[in-house]
């Protein structure tokens, strides 16, 4: 149990639209579990709620429903001051390194900032410490002394992965981190993500909609689906197994770079509804290929179909949630 | 005769900086690419390796301190370079459409769509009102905009961001162009909405047999919807050629290297050759422009490296390149 | 530098075009620079340039017009015009200085505060302001030093304390645009407590157009501590201030004796103009929101 370093039962997130009295239901009864030295991997598209996921574990924002366990304390309901000195132990790392550092502050600053306010360290030993970090994320100490604006984005993404690995802390959300970078320098953040998980055997929670590279890195992966996780799936099976007609469409929608691998297409339908009128019963239904009936009136159970290999879908049982075989 | 073809295109920015000096930087450096009916083309590569810059220079879109200062542009035996500003417009909309990223903003947000195909249409086709607004409709349908007459008299603001772009591509596809040029046309949309549009462009190219530029920094949408694909570095094609010779035969090392990057190809934990700064555009080195960042180079880079042909059509300017077949390299200095 | 790609290009040249045009001072800017520089010179170092004792009467020669001996004239008391000219450059200085950094110290952590807070604790602050700003400062300080006590620092609190709202406005909508951004996000993540966030990361961003203002109030102070002088409020005659100079010389207009006022009065004119001048040369550049291109 101690193992577990972060748990959600049912969480939830909306947010008032305007004065409207309406609600974007962002988040819809998510369960999540990451243990330590995982990584598990959350791909969705826009509006699937992953971003919120992510900021609500951390108590970035407050939860609607639901509850967070994070290194077995319930912390959905910690008032701040008791969340600040546990951000030691849950760092984040986010998608625009350009905006997420203070333009103002100088690397070496920016770097040492979670050691100032968590540890009582000397200036000499922080600056040791500050400077080891650096050395880490393979960043030259010449940038220490640099505001942000002299850095390039993997640059800058370097500083953000310092300052979220700088406490040791046990989980680490990391929404989007390669996204807005270029290929090349995009291969080099995972090769230092992949070192720095077996080193710290940090919990990591990965955001992304870039299925290539959430398998790249993820041990496990929760694919969204407005708000609700539709499919939970081990690495392995991911490409060869994937038994949502969602994930599934997902996977045919990706393009690989090899141009041998043919494409098997199943273009969905339309776009994903809005989030303010969610969809009754199976979110999916409206887009879905092989939705019945009862698809529009009943939410899906999640189903375990293999050892970690959940599965919400009416049609699991019938065996026609396969939208094209071929794809296996 | 190429549909389009563009030789030693050079663009620099000449400007003066905080300081008073003048300032130049080459940001495309003797491009040249050919382009023809039917067939579509994917210029990739990193950030500020020109991409867009190549397509604004086409199209006459640069404004200062950007200047096209060399090279030629010819687009149906005609050259464009040397047009008045007048005379670009009448082919720009027309014979040759942009379809750009971020849709939503390239939308003029206070006329409803109907209007803003219709006065496309006037003002490069002219004709009866009633023709045009047949010819939205007709555009609309072919982009899969369900309800057509329904969505004629939408605002901007009400379209998703799929439906802005597929808007956008009926916009550029209203007046039967013979050349499309998409610049990110995907970026920032949902890769189910991705495949939508890039299946539906795909589809529109052969029918109305254009030739396609698609730039774009994703080498999935290269290999599987380019025939012909340029790689550019800092302003320079290293490599060009039919999209699966180069994918599945990459000569230039830089080529390599950004394969090696792709997820499905890349090796977490064996330590790649990657990084490294691209040149400086103030200060371009002389010889190979990659040499700072190639793990091959040799003093013999210092020296401009020639551009060799691997096999019939795919070409890499590179020093470590073995033409296919004897005598059939040519340098080009 | 990471400005080597074409979009960075772009920007680049924007920015040289647009700092180039204001990174030196416009020429009426520097023109206020001097100004003030020299009532500067002035004010630290009045008893150089001071012929006479600004504040000893000589009893044989009141209101005589300005001559050799005393360049301005004496006034009524018989003291030298242009030797209290040049110390009341003194009070200027000495009264504007402090009443901008008192309302900078009060206005720009409420803006700070109310702005990242929000809520009702904003609504309140800033309707408390309006209040403040709605009513004429000259009538409010009028009654507020008159109220408290006549004497250079009241002056100086009470014209402090009014003019923060002016700070506190411009420091709250920055903070109001800044409160959502990614690198606060990052802070908060980080485990900030709410006071680094409030002056580690939110007040550097957001306090050079508070920045920019303070030239054009400290020319405010000058002009309203002269006003309350010259209505006979805070600083009375015979102290060498330039509003209390004016009030006393005001008597001796009818009777032709111009020259007890003129001279304090084209002096207060020109700091204040110098200050105004000044002040906006340098909003244009720092003042994000006046930063158009040129």
């Amino acid at each position: 149990m101690s193992e577990l370093v972060l748990s959600t039962k049912n969480l939830s997130k909306r947010f008032p639209v305007g004065r409207s009295g309406s609600f974007v239901n962002a988040v819809n009864g998510v369960d999540l579990s990451i243990k330590r030295g995982e990584v598990l991997g959350m791909v969705g598209e826009s509006g699937s709620g992953k971003s919120t996921i992510g900021r609500t574990i951390l108590r970035l924002t407050d939860p609607s429903d639901g509850e967070i366990t994070f290194d077995g304390q319930d912390i959905t309901t910690l008032p701040t001051k008791l969340i600040r000195p546990m951000r030691k132990d849950m760092q984040m790392v986010f998608q625009d390194p350009w905006s997420a550092l203070n333009p103002r502050m100088k690397i070496g600053d920016l770097i040492a900032e979670p050691l100032r306010i968590h540890f009582n360290m000397s200036r000499s030993e922080c600056n040791d410490r500050t400077e080891v970090l650096a050395e880490r994320v393979r960043l030259s100490a010449d940038f220490l002394n640099r505001t942000p604006s002299a850095l390039s984005g993997g640059q800058l993404q370097r500083v953000c992965i310092a300052r979220a690995i700088a406490t040791n802390p046990k989980l680490i959300v990391l929404d989007e981190p390669t996204s807005s970078l270029d290929l090349s320098v995009r291969a080099g953040i995972l090769e230092l993500l992949q070192e720095l998980r077996a080193e710290t055997q940090a919990a990591f929670l990965f955001i992304s909609h870039d299925l290539g590279t959430i398998k790249l890195i993820s041990d496990r992966i929760a694919v969204l689906y407005l708000g609700r996780v539709v499919e939970e799936v081990p690495k392995d099976k991911l490409f060869s197994d994937p038994s949502h007609p969602y994930t599934q469409s997902l996977l045919s929608a990706h393009l690989p770079s090899d141009p041998n691998e043919t494409l098997q297409r199943l273009t969905l339908q339309g776009e994903i509804p809005s989030p303010i009128n969610l969809p009754t019963g199976c979110s999916f239904h409206t887009r879905c290929p092989v939705a019945i009936n009862s698809c529009q009136s009943n939410v899906p159970e999640a189903d375990e179909i293999s050892p970690g290999h959940l599965v919400s879908c009416l049609r699991l049982k019938d065996g026609q949630n396969i939208i094209r075989r071929d794809l296996k | 005769m190429n549909l389009l073809s563009v030789q030693d295109l050079q663009t620099h920015f000449i400007f003066r900086d905080i300081d008073h000096q003048l300032r130049e930087a080459k940001a495309l450096n003797k491009v040249n690419l050919t382009l023809n009916s039917g067939q579509v083309l994917g210029i990739v590569g990193e950030t500020g390796a020109g991409k867009s810059l190549t397509a604004q220079s086409i199209c006459g879109l640069l404004r200062p301190p950007a200047k096209i200062v060399g090279g030629s542009v010819t687009f149906q035996g005609r050259e464009l370079l040397t047009l008045s500003e007048d005379e670009i417009n009448t082919i720009r909309g027309a014979e040759i459409a942009m379809v750009v990223q971020n849709p939503r903003s390239s939308l003029d947000p206070l006329t409803q769509i109907g209007a803003q195909l219709v006065r496309l249409h006037q003002t490069h086709t002219g004709g009866p009102l009633a023709g045009s607004r047949k010819k939205a409709l007709d555009m609309m349908q072919a982009v899969g905009i369900p309800d057509p007459e329904g969505r004629f008299t939408a605002w901007p603001h009400e379209l998703s961001g799929g439906m802005a772009q597929r808007v956008l591509i009926a916009m550029a596809l209203i007046n039967e162009p013979k050349l499309l040029i998409a610049d990110e046309p995907t970026t920032g949309l949902d890769v189910t909405v991705q495949a939508q549009i890039l299946d539906l462009l795909n589809e529109l190219v052969a029918r109305f047999d254009m030739g396609c530029m698609i730039i774009t920094h994703d080498l999935g949408i290269v290999a599987h919807y380019c025939d012909q694909v340029a790689v550019m570095f800092a302003g320079e094609i290293v490599e060009q050629g039919p999209t699966r010779e180069v994918f599945l035969t990459p000569a230039h090392p830089y080529t390599q290297q950004l394969l090696a990057a792709t997820p499905e190809r890349l090796q977490l934990g064996v330590k790649s050759q990657l990084g490294g700064q691209p040149p400086d555009l103030f200060n371009l080195p002389t010889g190979c422009l990659s040499q700072d960042r190639c793990t091959l180079a040799t003093e013999k880079c210092g020296a401009p490296p020639p551009l060799i042909e691997i096999s019939k059509g795919h070409l890499a300017r590179c020093h470590f390149v073995k033409p296919a077949e004897k005598g059939r390299s040519k340098s080009n200095e | 530098m990471t400005g080597r790609s074409p979009s960075n290009l772009w920007t680049m040249a924007r920015l040289g075009n647009r700092i180039r045009g204001i990174s030196r001072l416009s020429p009426t800017a520097t023109a206020g620079v001097i100004i003030i520089l020299l009532f500067g010179v002035l004010a630290l170092f009045s008893d150089m340039f001071m012929p006479h004792d600004p504040v000893s009467s000589f009893t044989d020669r009141i209101l005589q017009p300005p001559s050799a001996q005393h360049w301005f004239g004496t006034d009524g008391n018989g003291m030298d015009v242009f030797s209290r000219v040049i110390y009341g450059a003194k009070f200027g200085f000495g009264i504007a200085i402090p009443a901008v950094i008192i309302a900078v110290l009060i206005g720009v952590p409420v803006g700070l505060i109310a702005g990242y807070r929000g809520g009702l604790l904003d609504e309140v602050l800033m309707r408390i302001f309006d209040g403040l700003r709605v009513f004429p400062s000259i009538i409010l300080a009028l009654a507020v030093v008159a109220a408290t006590g006549q004497s250079l620092l009241n002056v100086v609190l009470v014209l402090g304390f009014l003019d923060s709202p002016v700070f506190a406005r411009l420091v709250r909508s920055e903070v109001l645009a800044l409160r959502s951004s990614i690198f606060v996000e990052s802070a908060i993540a980080a485990g900030n407590p709410t006071w680094r966030i409030l002056f580690l990361h939110l007040l550097p961003n957001s306090i050079q157009g508070a920045m920019a203002q303070t030239a054009v109030r400290a020319a405010w102070a000058v002009r309203i501590s002269a006003t309350l002088a010259f209505l006979g409020v805070g600083i009375q005659a015979p102290t060498p201030e330039w509003g209390a100079m004016i009030r006393q010389g005001a008597e001796f207009m009818v009777s032709g004796q111009w020259w007890v006022a003129i001279f304090p009065g084209i002096a207060l004119i020109l700091l204040v103009f110098g200050l105004n001048l000044f002040g906006d040369g340098i909003q244009d550049i720092l003042d994000p929101r006046r930063r158009v291109s040129k």
